[in-house]
């Protein structure tokens, strides 16, 4: 009798913490479990790509459709240049899709927005967006409201 | 002086050749033909040591979470983002307070436990009577309690985490007045399964190998005598909790150094 | 170098740290027959039970057991050997965790392949030797230290082994149950043709049953023979230990300066 309780609450006890690690998986994170690998790569360049870095999101429409693997500068052009991995299954983002750097929130941290353009044609694996807006700084913002309320008066 | 260094160079040795024997006494134990018989003995083993933690797991695990998720709203709510208490409760659990919290408690309630037993065994010859029935006491006595803190611990810990989320959740949501969708939402798109669940789990491994570890040596060579048991009960308790925090800043710096 | 008994002890020399427990120890333990190892605290008995068992290696010389040199033997040799050999330790060492009916099991189920019903009737046969048939469904904790040691001791007989060691059976027992255990290690002696081998400071009934006395002091064998003759020895060590007396060979007083270096408060100089 005792026995039976003690290989009971053993197995109770394994299948509760197996189970635990399931609801982490699925409940918790998310699910996104594997790095999904008809997921493909595309770059970016930006003037200014004023706080972003690797992990912010990649949306459209606002959902999320990648992340940013790394942020560097392109030597050639000067510029900043943003790596982006998208999900394998948003496989409808025209040639002429414009990329924005924007925050979410007003203190909130920053994420790229895209928005698909009118062409047929659809990015793949190693393709780059020239149409780029970059981060708004605040210190340019106002700079820039000065200048208008300067000339305005 | 020079004494002063070279008993400061003695004691290092000591403890060198402590860890030594230590190691000895894990690969003994360990390397076996498992049988079937060993089965039912493991079982044993994981009732007294798991299914025994698991009170104190999900007590201390209600109240975290809770206090998280008060902590939590209070600090939150300084700069208007309450949504984001769920991420920090989710974050806060399964990247550190889980694995750490209940390595600690496991080090104190399970740790100290199987030191004992095994001292006392020691000072009453059970361990020398196996010895002259031709058993091996470390293969007998020691494997069983290894390898059910090994599962144990990580069992343990996903159930903290849980337990402790739903904790948070008991306190934001249904008291202080979160959405729900925004403490379960944000959550999950904070919260990655590979980086913070999986690497969560990994300390949990290692912290479950340094606390059985420990526990089983030092009740294997304590004196024994009751004040070498006790002495020994001790020192399993501080040890494994500075091996938990120390190895944890170790695996923390590994684990979530490269991303800021 | 004949070796004449079920136990040879050559020139072993023992040390714990920088102190020797045994100097080139010589003795033999002959077969069938109960010998007693006596001495007076710290004269090493329980060391050379341990260094007899195997639980411990001499520093120099060599224990022979069944003719073997146990030191040459690996760790699956010696378990063989330590089966057809029985210890009965002096706290009983019952394991906790098992029923008095589970401990005497315990050996038989090993060592021996025995149907279910063959095990149980060798148990309950054992548990009859020691007079405890009716107490085996009781766990270790509820028996008194004189019924732990009986248990102990069918335990340590279950497989029928042909040597027995006894490690200080009769300390702390009542009259009853020294008694008791005087009959039953006699008993079992002849009954199962055993050599039983006890380590002992209780020389009344250690004498009482042995036919043999090992007498161990200052490192060495001080004397051997059996009981009588050791009663009847002139030698002062032995006598002093054989009718107890305060001080004598062995000092009463432990090393120390003279007294009146050490009192506080008188002139020296």
């Amino acid at each position: 009798m005792r026995k039976r309780w003690l290989e009971l609450s053993v197995g109770l006890m394994i299948v509760a913490g197996v189970s635990a690690l399931i609801a982490l998986a699925l409940q918790v994170s998310g699910g996104n479990m594997s790095r999904n690998t008809q997921n493909y790569a595309i770059t970016a360049l930006f003037e200014n790509a004023a706080g972003l870095g690797p992990k912010a999101k990649v949306t459209m429409a606002g959902v999320t459709v990648g992340e940013v693997v790394a942020v560097g500068i392109d030597p050639n052009a000067l510029m900043a240049q943003v790596q982006m991995e998208i999900y394998g299954q948003v496989d409808y983002l025209s040639i002429d899709t414009s990329a924005s750097i924007l925050t979410s929130g007003l203190l909130g941290e920053k994420y790229v927005g895209l928005t698909v353009g009118a062409e047929d044609d659809v990015l793949v694996d190693g393709d780059v967006i020239e149409d780029t807006q970059s981060a708004l700084v605040l210190e340019e913002l106002i700079g820039q409201f000065l200048l208008n309320f300067g000339d305005n008066t | 002086m020079i004494n002063f260094i070279a008993d400061l160079g003695a004691i290092a040795v000591g403890k060198l050749v402590r860890i030594g024997e230590a190691l000895l006494m894990l690969l003994q134990a360990l390397v076996v033909r498992p049988k079937v018989s060993s089965f039912s003995r493991l079982i044993q083993q994981l009732y007294v040591v798991g299914v025994q933690s698991l009170i104190i797991m999900l007590v201390s695990a209600l109240f975290i979470g809770m206090v998280l998720g008060l902590q939590g709203y209070t600090l939150l709510s300084a700069y208007g983002s309450e949504q984001a208490v769920g991420q920090m409760v989710a974050l806060t659990l399964v990247r550190e307070l889980s694995p750490v919290v209940a390595a600690l408690l496991f080090a104190g309630r399970a740790g100290s436990a199987l030191t004992a037993e095994i001292g006392l065994m020691k000072a009453t010859e059970q361990l020398a009577s196996l010895e002259m029935f031709g058993i091996d006491p470390l293969h007998r006595i020691v494997a069983p309690r290894f390898w059910a803190g090994m599962i144990s611990l990580p069992l343990l810990v996903a159930i903290f985490s849980l337990v402790g989320i739903y904790g948070g959740h008991l306190v934001a949501v249904d008291w202080l007045g979160v959405y729900s969708g925004s403490y379960w939402g944000n959550m999950q798109q904070a919260v990655d399964f590979n980086e913070d669940v999986l690497n969560g789990m990994i300390k949990a491994f290692v912290f479950a190998f340094l606390i059985s570890w420990t526990a089983l040596y030092q009740g294997y060579s304590c004196t024994p005598t009751s004040q070498g048991i006790s002495a020994a009960t001790t020192r399993t308790v501080v040890y494994s909790s500075l091996a938990i925090l120390g190895f944890d800043f170790i695996l923390t710096a590994l684990m979530f150094g490269g991303t800021v | 170098m004949m070796l004449e008994g079920i136990i040879d002890i050559r020139n072993i020399s023992f040390y714990r740290g920088d102190r020797a427990v045994f100097k080139n120890l010589n003795c033999t333990i002959a077969a069938g027959k109960i010998t007693a190892i006596m001495g007076p605290s710290g004269s090493g008995k329980t060391t050379l039970l341990r260094l007899i068992g195997g639980q411990l290696k001499p520093s120099q010389g060599q224990v022979y057991l069944f003719g073997q040199d146990i030191a040459l033997l690996s760790r699956k040799q010696l378990n063989h050997l330590r089966s057809r050999m029985g210890v009965l330790f002096q706290s009983g060492a019952l394991f906790t965790d098992l029923s008095v009916f589970e401990n005497v099991a315990f050996p038989l189920r090993e060592h021996l392949n025995l149907s279910s019903e063959d095990l149980y009737n060798q148990v309950l046969l054992k548990l009859e030797a020691v007079g405890l048939r009716g107490a085996r469904g009781l766990m270790p904790a509820q028996l008194s230290g004189g019924m732990a040691r009986r248990v102990a001791l069918a335990r340590a007989v279950a497989i029928e082994p042909e040597l027995i060691l006894y490690d200080e059976p009769f300390a702390g027992q009542d009259p009853i149950a020294m008694a008791v255990l005087q009959r039953l290690i006699k008993h079992l002696n002849t009954q199962m043709r055993l050599t039983s081998v006890l380590v002992s400071h209780d020389i009344a009934e250690a004498c009482a049953i042995s036919d043999q006395v090992i007498l161990l002091g200052e490192g060495r064998v001080l004397a051997q023979g059996s009981p009588a003759e050791l009663q009847a020895s002139d030698d002062p060590a032995v006598k002093q230990f054989i009718h107890g007396e305060a001080d004598g060979v062995i000092p009463f007083h432990f090393a120390a300066p003279p007294l009146q270096e050490e009192l506080k408060g008188l002139n020296h100089d």
